[in-house]
Order: structure tokens, then C-alpha cells, then sequence
């Protein structure tokens, strides 16, 4: 306090040591308290014993001695008594003075701003937080709906597929599917010499002319108001009466049949047209669906069987109907008798042509 | 007599405070109460074969690592490295708090707590990386100043170091 004036001296001394109730320690080489003095009543500091190590009177100055770097400050720490000082420790000598200056105001000032700044940080944060959470949420919640209805698209086509529409609805509805229909017709159709003709030709065209006769199957059950239940090898199954019922069923078949022998003849198999071989026969059959992961609805009964072999009874490019089938058909609709033919597991059986 | 200091390192609000007061007066308060500057504690631990009076220096948490005090860790003899669970960044202070001191004082044990762990929802640090650590051979505990779990373990844990 060189140069400055007695009065100025002892006012900031004054100021200093009120405000900041001055306190100070000094502590010998062996760690022992030699002196005190100030205000040590003010930190609760009264009862330090001179003479005895610092450390065990004083537990925050545990490991601080010796101390190789002094001048060494310490800010704001809150003693046991509740006091806030600043420490300071500087060196005299072979001894070290310790020196405490009140800064609970200053700490408590200094508390309330980073008080406020962290709250407000946290709650930026938290904000934050909870921002990612919810749009991570939606997001899912997003993909997970596209996925559950490309899902439900996928497998719903996959069912209409397979299935006539209104089966698959009350399949989707949870039925139980297994119905009698009194009057239907079954027409199985089949390629003519398909095995032969497979081998000379290789695989890829062979598939290429199924997939060409399933497709002419399909379009034209549509167009006929048909149902192309399943395929067999190179075998289709096509009925009419199902699952609506309709009375027309057997000519609806017969149309349907006509077309396909036309449908196909365009393409050519092995060098030559694409031939079938057609049965059709009407009576009562069951349709249902078997299996409870893979869905195939199905037909089943006498008048399923005997269609098929009117079929493999049928000459290239004909188009053979049981008698029952016949009986259905209206006038325009003018059929060739044929033979009384034995049939297996059947006996003789009365069959027509349709017309070329 | 056996003492030893041990200080509280970890950003701000991770739980420093609240674990002293968990382990040392067995209370926990909801209210947020920041800590300027450092508050000292002492709890004596008894170990199968002393006892050890552990001086905990309760630090300020840091928002801005630069204004991080190291002075206050000389003449520590251990760490206890403050985390918490649900703000994953706070891992990556409580490290960079831990090579301050050790750049200052050289290295000491440490614990590293992964603290709030009653908040699982919000939990925001992985197993897998808390494994990592492990892997290490860090002594690591999940703990919660709320329910007191796990707190006692790691400061006994960190005791034993210490007195190695
Ligand atoms: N649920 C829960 N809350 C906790 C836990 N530990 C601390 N808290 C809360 O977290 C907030 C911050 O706790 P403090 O102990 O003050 O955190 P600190 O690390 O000392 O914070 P600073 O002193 O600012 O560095 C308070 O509101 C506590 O109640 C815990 O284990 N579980
Ligand atoms: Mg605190």
C-alpha cells in the first residue's frame, strides 16, 4: 500500500477486514498449527489447538501440505461451520500462512445466477429430449404403418389370387369355409402331348407356354364369369356356379370352354398349335379351403373325379361333356353324341362333343 | 488416523451433491440446489481392516469445462466420477474432468458412477458401452441417489482403493 494516504490505507483495510472477516492461520514445517489469529471465531475456527497437526483439526487441508506451488488460492469453499472463505495460502519462510476471507455473500450472489443458467439449460435439454423422443416415435409409429398395410396389401392380393373375392372376404372375416353346392360345373382342360413336347423344347418355353395357357385360363374365367380353382402340372381346374350360384353354369362352362380351345390354338408348341384336351361334367360338389397357413380353396366330390377323367378321355382339341352337362346346355349350343365309352371306376357312360 | 480426500467431478446436476448426502446423511431431496465453489464432507468407512475418514469435496459441476477449478483436487487421493444416466453427454465431461486432474495431479483411483438409475425411461446410455468401460477395468456402478442404490457400494469401493 506504498504511496497511498494513511486514511486510504486504514479505510480499505477497514473495508476489507469487515467485509471479509479476515482470518489467517500459520503453520510450522511440521505440519503443526504455530499461530492464529483475525476473525477465527467467525469461521468456528476457535477451538484449533496450536501445536497440534492442521490436517486433524482441519480436514479439508488434508493432502494440501506441503504445497509445492505456493502462492495457492482456493475460491468459495463452504466450511463445516457454513462459512464461505476463499483461502489463501502463501509461504514465510520455512512456514506457510493460511488466510481465510469471508465470500459467502459473493458465493450466494453467484449461486443464483448458475442457479438459473443451469435450470434453464436442463429444461433446454429435457425439451430436446423429448422433441427426438416424439419424432423417433413417429417415425416408427410412420414405418410401421406403411409396413403393417403393405403387409395387408400384399397378403390381400396374394389371398385374391388364390381365391375367389368373396371367399377371400370371409376368409378375412375369420368363416370357416366349407360349402355344399348343389349344381355346378367342373371343366379340367390339359395340354395335348405336354410331356413330349416339354422335353424337346426345354424348360424356359415350356414355361413360357403355361404361363400363356394359365393366363388365357385366367382372362377368360373372368370374362365368363368362371372360377379357375387351381392348376395341376399342366392341368387347369375352372368352375361355374361357384361360389354364386347361377343356373346357366353348364353353358357358362361350355362358352368358357369354346374360347379357351380358341384362345390357345394361336400359340404354337414344339412347331405346332397349342392343343387341349377338355372334359366338363355338372352335379353337387363341396368347396372349402384346407390348410390354415397356406390358403387353397378346393373342390371335392364324385362329380370333381368324373370330370376329370371325361377329360383324359377326350381326343386332341375336344371338348368332352358328360350327359349331365348336356342336359343343361340351350338349343344353340348343338353337340355330337359319342359312343357309350367305359369309364374308370365308373362304368359306360354317355358323353357329348361340343361342336368344333 | 487415517484420512483421505476424494473428490466429486462431474458436470453440473448429474447428482454429485445428492450422493454425498445419500451416502453420508442418508437423505435425498428432489429440489435442484446447485453448488458454487466446493462443500467438504467426512464419512468414516469401516473396512475389513481399518477404518478410513473419507474428506469428500463436493465440486461445482461444470456447464463450460474451461471454467473447471482443478486446484481444488490437490491432495485428493481418488475420484469419484459423476454421470448422468439420462443425459448421454455428460459421460464425455466427467472423462474429460478426470484427464484435467491427472494432467495436474497424475493419475488416482476413481469410480465412475452412471447416477439416476431409478429413471429408466429416460435412460440414455447404452449397455454396450457401458461394457466397453468395463472392458477397461474400471470400477463402475449404476447408481441412484434416490433410492440409495448402489451408492454405498461404490464409495466403500473407492475406500479400499485408497487405502491400497
Ligand atoms: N431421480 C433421481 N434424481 C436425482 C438423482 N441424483 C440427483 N438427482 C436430482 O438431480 C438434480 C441435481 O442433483 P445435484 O446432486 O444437485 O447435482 P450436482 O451434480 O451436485 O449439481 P451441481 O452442483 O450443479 O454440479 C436434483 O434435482 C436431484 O434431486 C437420482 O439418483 N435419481
Ligand atoms: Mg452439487
Amino acid at each position: 500500500m506504498h504511496g497511498l494516504p494513511r486514511e486510504v490505507r486504514s479505510w480499505i483495510y477497514n473495508f476489507f477486514y469487515n467485509e471479509h472477516s479476515v482470518a489467517y492461520l500459520k503453520i510450522d514445517a511440521q505440519l503443526c498449527i504455530a499461530a492464529k489469529g483475525g476473525s477465527v471465531k467467525h469461521y468456528g475456527l476457535s477451538s484449533l489447538r496450536i501445536g497440534k497437526p492442521v490436517a486433524e483439526q482441519l480436514e479439508f487441508m488434508e493432502g494440501l501440505l506441503p504445497c509445492p506451488e505456493l502462492p495457492y488460492h482456493m475460491a468459495m469453499v463452504e466450511l463445516p461451520s457454513g462459512r464461505v472463505a476463499d483461502l489463501h495460502l502463501f509461504a514465510d519462510n520455512a512456514c506457510v500462512w493460511l488466510l481465510f476471507l469471508d465470500a459467502t455473500a459473493e458465493r450466494d450472489n453467484r449461486q443464483r445466477l448458475q442457479q438459473k443458467a443451469y435450470e434453464m439449460t436442463l429444461l433446454q435439454e429435457r425439451e430436446r429430449q423429448l422433441n427426438e423422443k416424439l419424432q423417433s416415435t413417429n417415425e416408427a409409429l410412420r414405418q410401421s404403418q406403411a409396413g403393417l398395410s403393405r403387409e395387408y396389401q400384399r397378403a390381400e392380393s396374394l389371398l385374391l389370387n388364390i381365391l375367389p373375392a368373396s371367399i377371400a372376404e370371409r376368409l378375412k372375416a375369420d368363416e370357416q369355409i366349407a360349402d355344399n353346392h348343389a349344381e355346378v360345373s367342373v371343366l379340367f382342360a390339359d395340354i395335348v402331348g405336354f410331356t413330349e413336347r416339354a422335353r424337346s423344347v426345354g424348360a424356359e418355353t415350356t414355361l413360357a407356354i403355361l404361363n400363356y395357357f394359365f393366363k388365357a385360363a385366367d382372362l377368360l374365367s373372368e370374362r365368363y364369369g368362371c372360377e379357375k380353382i387351381k392348376t395341376i402340372g399342366d392341368c387347369v381346374m375352372v368352375v361355374a356356379g361357384l361360389p354364386a350360384a347361377r343356373s346357366d353354369h353348364a353353358e357358362a362352362l361350355a362358352h368358357y370352354a369354346l374360347e379357351l380351345r380358341k384362345a390357345v390354338k394361336l400359340e404354337r408348341f414344339a412347331g405346332q398349335p397349342l392343343r387341349l384336351r377338355i372334359g366338363i361334367h355338372s352335379g353337387p360338389i363341396v368347396a372349402g379351403v384346407i390348410g390354415k397357413k397356406r390358403f387353397a380353396y378346393d373342390l371335392w366330390g364324385e362329380t370333381v373325379n368324373l370330370a376329370a377323367r371325361i377329360q383324359t378321355s377326350a381326343e386332341p382339341d375336344e371338348i368332352r361333356i358328360s350327359d349331365a352337362t348336356h342336359k343343361l346346355l340351350g338349343p344353340d349350343l348343338t353337340c355330337d353324341p359319342l359312343a357309350e365309352t367305359e369309364l374308370r371306376g365308373t362304368g359306360r357312360v354317355q358323353m357329348w362333343r361340343l361342336p368344333a | 488416523m487415517l484420512q483421505k480426500k476424494i473428490c466429486m467431478l462431474g458436470g453440473f446436476a448429474v447428482g454429485k451433491t445428492s450422493l454425498v448426502r445419500r451416502f453420508v446423511q442418508s437423505i435425498f431431496s428432489e429440489t435442484y440446489l446447485t453448488t458454487v465453489g466446493v462443500k467438504i464432507d467426512k464419512k468414516s468407512v469401516a473396512l475389513p481392516d481399518k477404518t478410513v475418514d473419507l474428506i469428500l469435496w463436493d465440486l461445482a459441476g461444470e456447464d463450460d469445462i474451461g471454467s473447471f477449478r482443478v486446484s481444488y483436487v490437490r491432495g485428493a487421493t481418488g475420484l469419484v466420477l459423476v454421470v448422468d444416466g439420462t443425459r448421454a453427454a455428460t459421460l464425455a465431461v466427467a472423462l474429460t474432468l478426470r484427464e484435467r486432474a491427472e494432467a495436474e495431479f497424475g493419475a488416482m483411483p476413481f469410480v465412475l458412477l452412471f447416477n439416476k438409475s431409478d429413471l429408466a425411461d429416460r435412460w440414455a446410455i447404452s449397455d454396450s458401452e457401458i461394457n466397453e468401460l468395463r472392458q477397461l477395468g474400471w470400477q463402475i456402478y449404476l447408481t441412484s441417489a434416490l433410492s440409495g442404490e448402489h451408492v454405498d457400494d461404490a464409495f466403500r469401493q473407492l475406500a479400499s482403493m485408497v487405502t491400497k
